[in-house]
């Protein structure tokens, strides 16, 4: 609840005005209706009055009709707006969320970032967004409008009819009809919540189930793992059949109360014609308001249903959306390149574990780079190779032993300065959809078409490029529409457009062959003649090109 | 009265009939109480409109009052009681429906052989099966009781406005056809902005998934802020799409509601000047009693409902196509089953060997790879050696019977191998794959997947023979470290030598490994030849596919396949 409140106020915040004309107008729209029935119900009654007084021509009949006419123009035209204004401030306020959450991912720490990227958490991150679309449509403009309607409806037949009328809907429709929303509220949260966490373990055992059935088939495990999902699916059954259970008996509620609610206004009119407390009239339009009333909760009826739904979404979008600030580092004390102008990067004693890990990776590491060399790191996989690379670009931090780069402690470089030392090309990339030109241009926003042709016939796919239709050729999501190979040449070009002083490489040839991974490395060197570059490599083409070579052992 | 089909497509009308055929009589049961539920407002409103006409004529009516109120609750409570019970009875035909469906997927797509790659991903049947097939419940819950409604309801209800009043039966007669016509546009409209707003927001999340996925790189790069901008830019673009595209929908809905509403006003406009004596024609009893004018009133909203029902149920037939349309699609994919059922069974007895004689493949473009005839004698270590494209992959997949031959025999431990003896046959194998998949548990429950039962000392023993020890040792939670998509990563050569650690263990006596050095440094690979030599040491029988010469170059006999055209 908490949760849903503040996603609620983040896009109240955002979109106050808008929401708040689509509030006023959710409640024209009902009291619009709401009137049209009533004032039509007492005009036909007063109309046969006047008829039986035989006084038909004293009868105004042009103002009720010509209000029935206006109530029902106004309220087509008053939900229109209502939609229109409704819908742009929730899309608005989702986009801008998305935004938010999006800055919000970027301020984590590098491990957990490296975690979300592959995982399902991220889908479902997505999913959480579009479904609180319904936090303002479906929750809170019509809980306020409904409020509203009822309130100034009940003021109306208050003046209008007679107190007795709204006494009586007091002690039938609005109980009835907080009794069936509180149902709904209190019963569903929790069927509607094992739902959605048996509908996301039913999806992973499925996965698990076809990913691995070749495995599961050898193992003898394939009619269990079967079983295994079909165990999550009766239990989101279940949830789903009690969640619809507890929305029928709500719908139930609701109609008895309306049901009571319509027949009590129907012997209050009785009554008050029969006392002389009100005209047929008037006391038939207390009746067809009643009618009406029902329209009022309906809406709200969809969004507490997915309430439980949304709460869940709501705490875990916003559980993210409070990823702190990134700490700003400590000032620069000094200008970084003016200390030691030969030593580029130097690590001595470094230690790294893994989190909660009992072993470290790496203990006791040395190494000093200087200008203009070229160092291969190798060593067997899971050795540490890129964990190395990854605290020389300050990504990681180490456990113990000093990192420095430019002769200055990593951790006290500023992020800015320091992103523009030192560039990693880590062992996947990440391209995003759009022109070639633009994959280059998130390097340096700068760039000159010749200085992007420079670095992409540096990581050898000038003609690849070329022949796709040069650099306003487009990439489909993910960068997809370049093989394996390709794309991360791609995403080497862009990091050699960063023009590091150190460049930190992982694995930079996989997965080419031998003669192009030599074209690479020597257009890398030809591009970046006086960087220092360390590779994380474990091929022989890399550590041929390499000035010297420094093993890892575990 | 005639409402435009959505066209049909792809097979997904005659899959979506099929889905619901198994319940078809309860949904059908369900549809006709929802229609009797609306019907029985007409003997509700009758009696509302009869207490009413009676206050204005101070006559006595048909019913006293009091048992006209009576009849108007007991009505309204049976109204209440009969919407519930349909509405119970659609939802649990519906789940029921469904979940056939999905059982059916989930039983054919697990059973599908892995050797012939599938155009759908796991993760795509998965969300068909977990998330889009829900999308058909509304369908059956809320489309066809609407649609039943939408024949019947206004049709009863003209008939009884005609039989009281023809002007009044006229005015809905003129309004109701032209809803219909209305009804063909919104519903295309609708349609038609439902699919476009989902792209759009389909766009949105894949522009903000692949932003995340680049997260890391972003950072690098130094480019996070103008990342974000740009991605601000975009979903503002994407949000003004949108809207056009819902305007035209809410236009439409509009004029649906614009028709109901000048229709119910000109009832009551007409109504209202018949009883003042204004208007003298419309009725057949001139003039139109006072009851008989409420109870018109009454009705003439009612008469508009099913079509504004069956509008904001509209979109729920294209959704529910769309997906049987998919699930279509996903039947009609070529495949192949494995052989047997993947069932705990007793181990074939008899010596582990194996026999192959005048093998073929049938590839799914309709290739045939032939294969030579071999024996492969108990306790031996074979190689089997060729080019990419030669079936070294699929051969070791028939030998475990994941595939069926299209032509030949396997004779496995003295028997041939086919569906009642490879459940038993697999029950001495281990596999070795170039991919292994970990389930979603800790890494112990992936290792003891093949094996026997919890055993610490074998497993430990297992581990340090597959060099594999340190890998733990490094992970969080050692063992219980839960791997797998959700879980903690491993890489490929890790996720190797565990594999080879899970075959040590499971004690299995022949074991089957698919290119096990493929893409290892030279340590690592290393470390996974020792460790099968370790499981051939202790007697087992090794079949390995490799095209790496120094693990071929290690094993006791070579079978070469010949790449074949």
């Amino acid at each position: 609840m908490i949760a849903l409140l503040q996603i609620a106020r983040r896009i109240w915040s955002l979109e106050w005005w808008s929401l708040l004309r689509g509030m006023a107008l959710s409640a024209t729209v009902l009291l619009a209706g709401i009137g049209l029935l009533g004032l039509s119900g007492w005009f036909i009654t007063a109309a046969g009055v006047a008829g039986l007084a035989g006084a038909g021509i004293l009868f105004d009949v042009f103002r009720p009709s010509a209000g029935v006419r206006f109530l029902a123009l106004g309220r087509t035209a008053a939900r229109y707006g209502e939609r229109m204004l409704t819908h742009d401030a929730t899309l608005r306020g989702l986009a801008r969320l998305r935004v938010q959450l999006l800055a919000a991912l970027a301020r984590l720490p590098a491990p957990r970032q490296s975690a979300l990227r592959a995982s399902e958490q991220l889908n479902r991150l997505t999913l959480d967004v579009d479904a609180l679309d319904g936090i303002a449509l479906r929750l809170f403009i019509p809980v306020v409008a409904g409020t509203l309607a009822i309130a100034i409806a009940f003021a109306a037949l208050w003046y209008l009819v007679d107190p007795a009328i709204v006494v009586w809907l007091s002690a039938s429709f609005l109980p009835g009809a907080s009794i069936a929303l509180a149902l709904v509220l209190a019963r569903a949260r929790r069927p509607s919540r094992s739902a959605q966490l048996a509908l996301n373990a039913f999806r992973m055992r499925l996965v698990d189930l076809l990913h691995a059935r070749s495995e599961l088939a050898v193992f003898g495990r394939l009619a269990a793992q079967r079983e295994h999902v079909h165990t999550a699916e009766e239990r989101m059954r279940a949830a789903m059949r009690r969640n619809d259970r507890i929305e029928r008996t709500g719908g139930f509620v609701l109609s008895l109360a309306e049901t009571i609610a319509a027949a009590g206004a129907l012997v209050t009119a009785v009554w008050l014609t029969r006392s002389g407390r009100s005209d047929p009239a008037l006391a038939a339009l207390g009746f067809f308001a009643t009618l009406a009333l029902a329209e009022t909760i309906v809406p709200l009826r969809r969004g507490l249903s997915e309430y439980g739904k949304m709460a869940d979404a709501a705490r875990r979008v916003a559980r993210m959306l409070q990823t702190p600030e990134l700490p700003s580092r400590a000032s620069v004390e000094n200008p970084p390149g003016q200390i030691d102008t030969g030593t580029v990067l130097s690590l001595r004693g470094i230690g790294f574990r893994h989190q909660g890990a009992a072993s470290p990776v790496i203990s006791g590491f040395d190494l000093v780079l200087r200008q203009g060399e070229i160092c291969a790191l190798t060593g067997s996989s899971g050795s540490g190779k890129s964990t190395i690379l990854h605290i020389a670009a300050g990504v990681l931090i180490p456990e113990s032993g000093s990192a420095e780069l430019n002769g200055l402690p990593i951790g006290r470089w500023d992020e800015k300065e320091l992103r523009e030392t030192v560039t990693l090309l880590p062992q996947r990339s990440a391209l995003l959809s759009g022109t070639i030109r633009d994959a280059l241009r998130l390097a340096n926003p700068d760039i000159t078409d010749a200085d992007a042709w420079e670095a992409l016939a540096a990581a050898g796919l000038d003609m690849v490029i070329s022949q796709r239709g040069g650099l306003e050729s487009r990439l489909g999501e993910s960068g997809s529409g370049l093989s394996g190979g390709e794309s991360r040449r791609l995403a080497l070009a862009r990091v050699l457009l960063r023009r590091p002083r150190l460049l930190l490489l992982d694995e930079p040839t996989e997965g080419l062959d031998r003669a192009t991974a030599e074209t690479v490395l020597a257009g890398v060197r030809r591009f970046l003649p006086d960087s220092a570059i360390l590779i994380a490599s474990h091929r022989q083409v890399e550590q041929a090109f390499a000035n010297r070579t420094v093993r890892l052992r575990r | 009265m005639s409402i435009t089909e959505t066209e049909e497509h792809d097979g997904a009308s005659e899959r979506l009939r099929r889905l619901r055929r198994p319940v078809h009589g309860r949904l059908n049961a369900a549809s006709a109480l929802s229609v009797v539920s609306a019907l029985l407002w007409i003997p509700q409103a009758a009696c509302a409109a009869q207490i009413l006409a009676m206050l204005v004529t101070r006559e006595p009516g048909f019913l006293g009052v009091w048992s006209a109120v009576g009849l108007f609750l007991a009505i309204g409570i049976t109204r209440a009681a009969v919407t519930s019970y349909a509405e119970g009875l659609a939802f649990a035909a519906a789940d029921e429906a469904i979940a056939e469906a999905r059982g059916a997927l989930v039983a054919a797509e697990s059973r599908k052989s892995a050797v012939v790659a599938g155009a759908f991903s796991s993760a795509e049947i998965a969300s068909l099966a977990a998330d889009k097939l829900s999308a058909v419940t509304p369908y059956l819950t809320r489309y066809a009781p609407a649609m039943a409604r939408t024949r019947a309801v206004p049709l009863v209800l003209l008939i009884v406005a005609f039989s009281i009043s023809w002007a009044v039966g006229l005015v809905l007669l003129v309004s109701g056809p032209l809803i219909p016509v209305f009804m063909a546009l919104v519903g295309l409209a609708a349609r038609d902005a439902s699919e476009r707003q989902m792209q759009e927001i389909g766009g949105m999340n894949a522009l903000l998934l692949e932003r995340i996925r680049a997260l890391a790189d972003l950072r690098l790069l130094d480019a996070t802020r103008r990342a974000v901008a740009d991605f601000d830019q975009a979903a503002d673009r994407l949000r003004r799409q949108t809207m056009e595209v819902l305007r035209i929908a809410f236009l439409s809905s509009a004029v649906l509601e614009l028709f109901s509403a000048i229709g119910v006003a000109l009832v009551a406009v007409y109504v209202g000047f018949a009883l003042i004596g204004e208007f003298s024609f419309g009725a057949y009893a001139t003039p139109l009693t006072v009851s008989q004018g409420i109870f018109l009133l009454l009705l003439a909203p009612d008469f508009f409902q099913p079509l504004r029902d069956l509008a904001a149920a509209w979109h729920d037939k294209a959704a529910a196509l769309a997906v049987a349309g998919e699930i279509a699609a996903v039947e009609r994919e070529y495949a192949l089953g494995i052989v047997g059922d993947g069932k705990p069974a007793t181990p074939l007895t008899g010596p582990a060997t194996v026999d192959v004689g005048a093998l073929a493949w049938r590839t799914p473009s309709d290739r045939t790879i032939r294969f030579p005839d071999f024996h492969v004698g108990a306790g031996s270590a074979v190689a089997i050696t060729g080019q990419s494209g030669s079936g070294k992959t699929t051969l070791l997949s028939l030998l475990a019977g994941l595939a069926p031959a299209a032509e030949g025999h396997i004779g496995v431990a003295g028997q041939p191998l086919d569906a009642t003896s490879a459940d038993a046959w697999r029950a001495r194998l281990t596999w070795i794959g170039q991919m292994p998949h970990f389930v979603n548990a800790s890494l112990r429950a992936n290792l003891l997947l093949a094996g026997p039962e919890r055993d610490d000392a074998r497993l430990e023993r297992a581990l340090a023979g597959a060099s594999a020890s340190g890998i733990v040792q490094a992970l969080p939670r050692g063992l219980d470290t839960r791997i797998g998509e959700t879980g903690y990563g491993v890489s490929g050569g890790e996720a190797r030598r565990l594999t080879v650690a899970r075959a040590l263990y499971s004690g299995a006596d022949i074991v089957l490994a698919d290119e096990p050095t493929a893409d290892l440094d030279d340590e690592t690979a290393d470390a996974v030849i020792d460790g099968l030599l370790a499981i051939a040491a202790r007697g087992a029988t090794l079949i390995v596919a490799t095209h790496d010469m120094r693990l071929a170059r290690r094993m006791d006999q070579t079978i070469a396949l010949e790449a074949t055209s």
